[in-house]
């Protein structure tokens, strides 16, 4: 069987919304162990949540609220869980308030250009009739809520929240469906701007200002975690800063905007098996009291299990060798040529800081050397998802290898 | 019938395994192999540390050794995002955390200054541990060399850090009295002045290494022979060879330095000749002084105590000392006669110096661990004074260090606090805070 068509579907987040998808069902089996039924609607939700990733590069700017309507939705329908209600609170005050500012923002465009779709919107604003002030605020409003949903700074805690308080099979692809619809509302409220470049050079200075308030804000936040799931809802903020790199290079003078699109697809593919991977690997790290605190039950018991879930947050981290260096290296060599310096030295930053935590993570999940085995074993759905995710990241590096980043 | 057991190494193995392949990657070339090699050293320590035994204590010792690894990882990283041609600030930045990771591990940044004061994480070999890291931190300056040599406040900033940090190095190896902490001061006195031996390109990168080698090997030797038995300081002729041997190597490192570093500073070149003699002159003291003869109380060599070792070490230490002078002399302009005395007068006068003080000492007067030698003659009593003005000078120079750098520390901190004030968890604060973003939205395009 020739393997190139298997290694192709990992081109767009569909196959690895699906080995998500996998993954989070064998944690929800886990989750309702004896009650079946019970794990059909959070399942459903599951599904609904992977086919959003897996469509988010295509997407318009209807995903974001139903993305966002979805995951307050299935949080909210534990209604015993008070964290789950917690967390889809926050979401909503957030995410309704965001939406409804960038809603306002559109409309000001359209009332200001007279026409409604975005593609016409530019041409009718470089004409120049319209006064500067007025795109000029309308233009960032109506990019507020892809940057709230994509978990940048300083919106980066809900991320955060979200892996602390949702279970470990809803939050990963909540918060991957969440930060692709984010992508793609911005991805699509910038399609064509090229043809406006007073707009197009006002939308880079506020995406790379974005940017690099992602990548300071999650540096100093990764110094002072603890908590492991927090670490990764950072983590997985940084991942924001990336695609606003990503974003904010396309808009440099010369960049197609249509390129846009394009590098979504493999900076999403990549957040659902990372955030997969590392999110159930942050349920068994342990949060040490001392330096000379025991490793958890996992690494201690399963090491190649650890392994295979540490690589997930190697990748989140962009530790090289991983799929995710590569996204950190694109976005890097984006914002050196778009002349970005300063977003460029703030990603460094944040580099450096992820790395360093995930070094950490690993000392304190292998812990001091002990002679006592542990006292919990680790459920095998568990190793599963963890094999899953790793196994698909490995997937993912090797067709972006051999077949090229799409 | 029983199953075999698959072999398990146990910390000591495999944190010995997981240092020497990070030494056998920092010596490659290249920026990745150094900072997995630099990676590599750092997991070794931490993994003895986390076998030993009081892990509470050495593990937050040892975890500094990360740092200088993030560095190799970020000058690596900025090499692989560079555009082709990078211009200045790419080089800079490259050069900088090089020369960083270089610097830190050979203490010659305040960070972590005193690592060569405390013992290793590792029972057995704990005093000898630490010197790894000196000599970690020569060969990634040494191997890095043409990533930081060529930008040139970078290599003047090290230049002088690797100045400072040799005169700390002799003070502190003057000023302890056991032997083992002072031979381990004496390495990184010889990292440093090899690595300032790098950074003024006094000789090819080949004649340094040789020379670095000759030195730092010696004292090497030394260290983990006091470990076993002391053996190279048994009997008189032994410890001469020993003394000889030393002096010879730090002499030949520092030599081609000196006759360097005056022409290479210009105008202040005497400044940093002065400078640069002190510690070497010093250094010479300490390497003869100090290297003071066991009691040996057996008649008869107990076989296997590495006598035959000792005796033939120091041939292979100072095998290399002529072929790297003849590497230095063919590929470097002619040298004149005044200079090359002067430049080999500091090490004379401390060696001589070294001498003088040393006769007279019975054997046994000063025991292995160095007590303060029963003497109350005017030599031993200034002697005493010297030890303890060398102490406080450095407990000084240590201190303003540590204070500066908790200072900036501090500074760099003060915008996490309000940044973790900014959200206390409350979902209210969620949207008060969305609404400020988007007000700072609005407003700040129409300033602009």
């Amino acid at each position: 069987m020739n393997a190139a068509p298997a290694l192709a579907l990992f081109l767009t987040p569909a196959l690895p919304a699906g080995l998500a998808l996998a993954a989070g069902a064998l944690l929800l089996r886990l989750e309702h162990r004896g009650r079946p039924l019970a794990a059909l609607g959070p399942l459903a939700a599951l599904v609904l949540l992977a086919l959003a990733l897996a469509r988010a590069p295509l997407a318009g700017p209807a995903l974001a609220p139903l993305a966002a309507g979805l995951v307050a939705a299935a949080l909210a329908r534990d209604r015993a869980n008070l964290l789950h209600s917690e967390c889809a609170l926050k979401l909503l005050w957030v995410m309704g308030g965001a939406l409804a500012l960038s809603h306002a923002g559109l409309s000001l465009l359209t009332l200001a250009t007279g026409v409604g779709p975005v593609g016409e919107q530019w041409g009718v604003l470089r004409l120049g009739l319209t006064p500067q002030p007025v795109w000029s605020a309308a233009l960032p409003l109506a990019l507020l809520a892809g940057l709230v949903m994509l978990g940048g700074a300083p919106f980066h805690f809900w991320v955060a929240d979200l892996f602390q308080g949702a279970r470990p099979s809803l939050a990963p692809l909540a918060v991957a469906a969440l930060q692709a619809a984010g992508a793609a509302w911005i991805a699509w409220r910038l399609g064509g701007i090229a043809g406006f470049p007073e707009g197009a050079t006002l939308a880079r200075v506020v995406l790379a200002t974005a940017a690099i308030a992602v990548f300071l804000a999650s540096a100093g936040t990764l110094v002072s975690q603890r908590r492991p799931e927090r670490r990764v809802g950072t983590l997985a903020s940084l991942q924001a800063g990336l695609a606003l790199s990503g974003l904010a290079a396309t808009l440099a003078p010369g960049a197609g905007a249509h390129e846009a699109a394009w590098r979504l697809a493999p900076w999403a593919a990549h957040l659902a098996l990372a955030l997969t991977g590392a999110a159930a690997l942050a349920r068994f790290m342990p949060v040490p009291a001392s330096p000379d605190a025991p490793g958890g039950a996992l690494f201690r018991r399963h090491p190649a299990s650890g392994l295979a879930g540490l690589f997930a947050l190697f990748s989140l981290a962009g530790v090289p060798g991983t799929p995710g260096a590569q996204l950190w290296l694109d976005a890097a060599r984006g914002l050196s040529a778009a002349g970005q310096t300063g977003a460029l030295l703030a990603l460094g930053a944040g580099w450096v800081a992820a790395f360093a935590t995930v070094m950490q993570q690993v000392r304190e999940a292998f812990g001091v050397a002990s002679r006592t085995p542990p006292e919990r074993a680790v459920p095998w759905e568990a190793r599963a998802a963890l094999w899953t995710a790793g196994a698909g990241l490995v997937a993912l590096a090797v067709a972006w290898r051999i077949a090229g980043r799409p | 019938m029983t199953p075999l057991a698959a072999p398990r190494p146990g910390p000591r193995v495999t944190g010995g395994l997981l240092c020497a392949a990070g030494f056998a990657l920092l010596a490659w070339d290249g920026l990745l192999a150094a900072a997995l090699g630099a990676e590599l050293l750092a997991t070794a320590f931490w993994w003895w540390a986390r076998a030993s035994d009081d892990p509470a204590r050495h593990l937050p010792r040892w975890e500094w050794l990360r740092r200088p690894a993030a560095a190799l990882w970020l000058a690596m990283a900025g090499a692989a995002a560079a555009p082709a041609g990078a211009p200045g600030p790419w080089r800079a930045l490259e050069a900088g955390a090089g020369v960083w990771a270089g610097l830190e591990l050979l203490a010659a940044l305040p960070l972590a200054r005193p690592f060569s004061d405390l013992p290793g994480p590792l029972l057995a070999l704990g005093p000898w541990l630490p010197a790894v890291l000196p000599a970690a931190g020569f060969v990634v300056l040494w191997r890095l060399q043409e990533h930081w040599l060529g930008v040139a406040h970078v290599r003047d900033a090290a230049a002088a850090l690797l100045l400072v940090t040799a005169a700390l190095a002799a003070l502190r190896a003057f000023a302890r009295r056991r032997w083992t902490a002072g031979l381990r001061w004496l390495m990184v006195g010889d990292g440093a002045l090899a690595g300032l031996l790098v950074a003024v390109r006094a000789v090819p990168p080949a004649a340094s290494l040789l020379l670095w080698l000759s030195a730092s090997g010696a004292h090497a030797f030394l260290l983990g022979a006091e470990l076993s038995g002391a053996v190279p300081r048994r009997g008189p002729v032994l410890s001469a060879i020993w003394r000889a041997t030393t002096w010879t190597a730090s002499a030949a490192l520092a030599w081609p330095m000196l006759l360097a570093v005056g022409a290479r500073f210009g105008a202040h070149g005497p400044l940093w000749f002065l400078a640069a003699a002190a510690p070497v002159a010093l250094v010479a003291w300490v390497n003869v002084a100090r290297m003071v003869e066991a009691p040996e109380r057996r008649a008869v060599d107990r076989p296997g105590t590495g006598i035959a070792l000792s005796r033939v070490a120091p041939l292979f230490a100072l095998a290399g000392v002529p072929v790297a002078l003849a590497i230095a002399s063919w590929s470097g302009p002619p040298v004149g006669w005044g200079a090359a005395l002067l430049a080999l007068a500091p090490a004379a006068v401390g060696g001589l110096g070294g001498l003088l003080t040393f006769r007279g000492i019975a054997p046994g007067a000063i025991a292995a661990a160095a007590d303060e030698p029963a003497r109350t003659d005017r030599l031993a009593v200034w002697g005493r004074a010297a030890r303890q003005t060398a102490r406080r000078v450095f407990r000084l120079v240590t201190a303003l260090e540590r204070t500066i750098a908790d200072r900036v520390v501090w500074l760099l901190r003060l915008p996490a606090a309000p940044l973790r004030d900014l959200h206390s968890g409350d979902a209210q604060e969620y949207l008060l805070l969305l609404v400020g973003v988007a007000v700072l939205a609005v407003v700040l395009p129409l300033l602009g």
